[in-house]
């Protein structure tokens, strides 16, 4: 019984991480550059200029702005610049207008005029991809999430499959052809599995709304906007008196929470009611404060009187381990290192993916190495993995390239970006249709490797925000960007390298092979 | 932070070091019983100290999400360096033993 239930779990692991592996990949590398959505926006629009911060000077500034240029407005959005994210960005709604009838303007933090950055989604194209995978709304929220709890699916599984899980913990050898895949698979998915386990649950708490709305559903009917309102502790919106007054200025209501809360930032000011007398200000708290994020959480004004009417609560304990599943998965609290650990084993994770993948094609090709010829679904696999993997490496790069070669003030330019990413995607499986195996995996690779490799020198072409001129000024999201894109060519150069060299060592793996298979073939099907 | 990674990766060698096949093959020589109970008890003890520490600097919550951090990313360094420059490591551990109490006393 025991050794069928493995054997079960083994077969589950082995076809859930096939089918799903694919999309499964393309979900957790775009996930993992989203780690830095802020300093891949950054890149994407140099014309917003690296200042630094002082959010007193921004805040008058955008209201300055803002009392310009929308002084009748029914409500007014200023998001302000952070360490990760210099951008000043203001926002207004005419009276009564919908919630896509909005103006959204970028200031430049230190002097209040408006910036015209090109037209770029930039991170957030790659974080939006990694839950809603381009598709209609639900239905790539849907797809994306049953990816995660196969993720988990395959993580349990892969717990009850691997029988020597302490024996081998510190386990990896090398150049052992399968036998070196299957350990770096393992080492992988078991050192990094709390970090595994949390981003594939934590997505799945994410979406419980959406997942599980049985709950809320007897508690709210179909009123989901309450449900949501009193889960952020939201206000119903103050109705406008009609009697004009003045706003306080923003600077002082900021001074005024800061010395509630000293050390806390604002990352986002809403007024309601602008000069008016039932004017309202909420300042809300910058999310990298802790590991729970607190979206609700902010200081509220009367916006004439200046008088606080109030500061953030406590939230209560479910809310609160949601808000951390949130806050864990997003890691919006994370520093420089902790941020690249983030970042590295997210790139972990899509290696376990990886590594599966190719694993559960090198060994059924195995079996059809001697006849030379590999049944239709081999190949089909095996095009599907070069093309998800190795296609998506370019089609990323694609995105970047395109985003410094297409003209600045073209129109539409932003969705074109987007095109590129997905044009290279197709060719790369076009691709892969056209050439054997190995060579179609190198030579994807080896275009990747260029591409990243001249990223920076691209930038520095193309822009005044180069590495040299980027690091004098202090702009490390920048130069980090150049530098890290330079680092990825160096590694799938290296990765190119070894799928272009003719495989010398085959003869040697072959004969060891029957030694090895057997054991192989016990631990996973 | 720097002193809670070097407690953590001291201790990831010490875990390795305390299995019987890693020790030998990485030393050269068989271990005794008693120094193998000794590596696990000492390696357990430097999370321990590291876990501390966090928890000290951050607090529960951001401590214990630190230490797993460094833990796993030491983890992870100690796995796939290893065969490859295993003096290199035996020597970064050793100097990550020593240094991790220094790095305490720094002033940041």
């Amino acid at each position: 019984m025991k050794e069928g239930f493995r054997q079960a779990m083994a077969w589950l692991h082995t076809w859930a991480g096939l089918i799903f592996g694919w999309l499964l990949f393309a979900i957790f590398l775009t996930g993992t550059l989203s780690y830095f959505k802020n300093e891949i926006s950054h890149w994407t629009q140099p014309e917003i200029p690296y200042r630094t911060l002082d959010t007193t000077a921004s805040l008058s500034l955008a209201q300055r702005y803002l009392q310009t240029n929308a002084a009748d407005a029914g409500s007014w959005f200023i998001q302000l610049p952070e360490a990760r994210d210099p951008t000043l960005r203001v926002g207004w709604r005419a009276p009564g207008a919908g919630r896509r009838d909005f103006n959204e303007k970028i200031l430049d933090p230190a002097t209040g005029n408006q910036l015209h950055p090109r037209d770029s989604s930039g991170g957030e194209f790659f974080y939006r991809f990694h839950f809603q995978l381009q598709m209609p709304y639900p239905w790539g929220r849907w797809l994306s999430t049953f990816c995660a709890l196969m993720m988990l699916v395959g993580l349990v599984t892969g717990i009850i499959t691997h029988k020597k899980i302490f024996k081998e913990f510190f386990t990896f050898r090398p150049g052992k052809g399968q036998r070196s895949w299957l350990d770096g698979h393992n080492a992988i998915g078991v050192l990094v599995l709390p970090f595994h386990l949390m981003i594939s649950y934590s997505s799945l708490v994410i979406f419980m709304a959406m997942v599980m709305p049985a709950s809320i559903s007897t508690m709210y009917g179909d009123n989901l906007q309450a449900y949501y309102n009193e889960l952020f502790s939201r206000d119903e919106p103050v109705k406008p008196a009609g009697t004009p007054a003045p706003l306080v200025p923003l600077a002082q209501l900021y001074a005024q929470a800061r010395q509630q809360a000293p050390g806390s930032e604002i990352s986002w000011v809403e007024v309601q009611n602008p000069g008016d007398l039932n004017a309202r200000v909420r300042l809300v708290r910058a999310s990298n404060e802790g590991i729970a994020q607190n979206r609700g959480a902010g200081w509220l004004f009367d916006g004439v009187q200046g008088t606080p009417l109030k500061a953030p609560g406590e939230q209560s304990t479910p809310l609160l381990i949601a808000a951390g599943m949130y806050g864990l998965h997003m890691g919006h609290f994370a520093g420089p290192t902790l941020r690249w650990l983030y970042f590295v084993f997210g790139l972990a994770g899509t290696a376990v993916i990886g590594t599966g993948l190719v694993m559960w094609l090198g060994k059924r090709q195995l079996k059809h190495a001697k006849s030379g010829t590999q049944p239709f679904e081999l190949r089909l696999v095996e095009v599907l993995n070069i093309a998800s993997m190795s296609g998506l490496i370019l089609a990323v790069a694609a995105f970047f390239w395109a985003n410094r070669l297409l003209p600045v003030a073209l129109e539409g330019r932003a969705d074109l970006e987007v095109d590129s990413f997905f044009a290279v995607w197709g060719l790369a499986l076009l691709h892969a249709l056209l050439r054997p195996g190995r060579r179609a995996w190198g030579e994807q690779l080896l275009l990747g490797a260029v591409l990243f490799a001249a990223l920076p020198v691209l930038n520095a072409l193309t822009t005044g925000t180069g590495l040299l001129p980027a690091i004098a000024q202090g702009d490390w999201m920048i130069a980090g960007f150049d530098l890290t894109a330079l680092g990825c060519g160096l590694l799938l150069a290296w990765m190119a390298r070894k799928m272009l060299r003719p495989q010398v060592l085959a003869p040697k793996r072959a004969a060891r092979t029957p030694r090895a298979a057997p054991l192989i073939e016990s631990e996973v099907q | 932070m720097l002193a809670i990674a070097l407690f953590g990766f001291a201790a990831v060698a010490a875990l390795c070091l305390a299995m019987e096949r890693h020790y030998a093959d990485l030393l050269g020589h068989k271990p005794t019983p008693r120094r193998l109970r000794g590596l696990r008890m000492g390696g357990w003890l430097l999370i321990a100290v590291a876990l501390g520490l966090a928890v000290r600097h951050s607090g529960w919550a951001m401590g214990l999400v630190e230490l797993s951090a460094v833990v796993m990313g030491g983890l992870c360094a100690w796995v796939f360096v290893l065969p490859y420059a295993p003096r290199l490591l035996l020597g970064l551990a050793a100097a990550s033993l020593v240094l991790a109490p220094l790095a305490l006393l720094a002033p940041y």
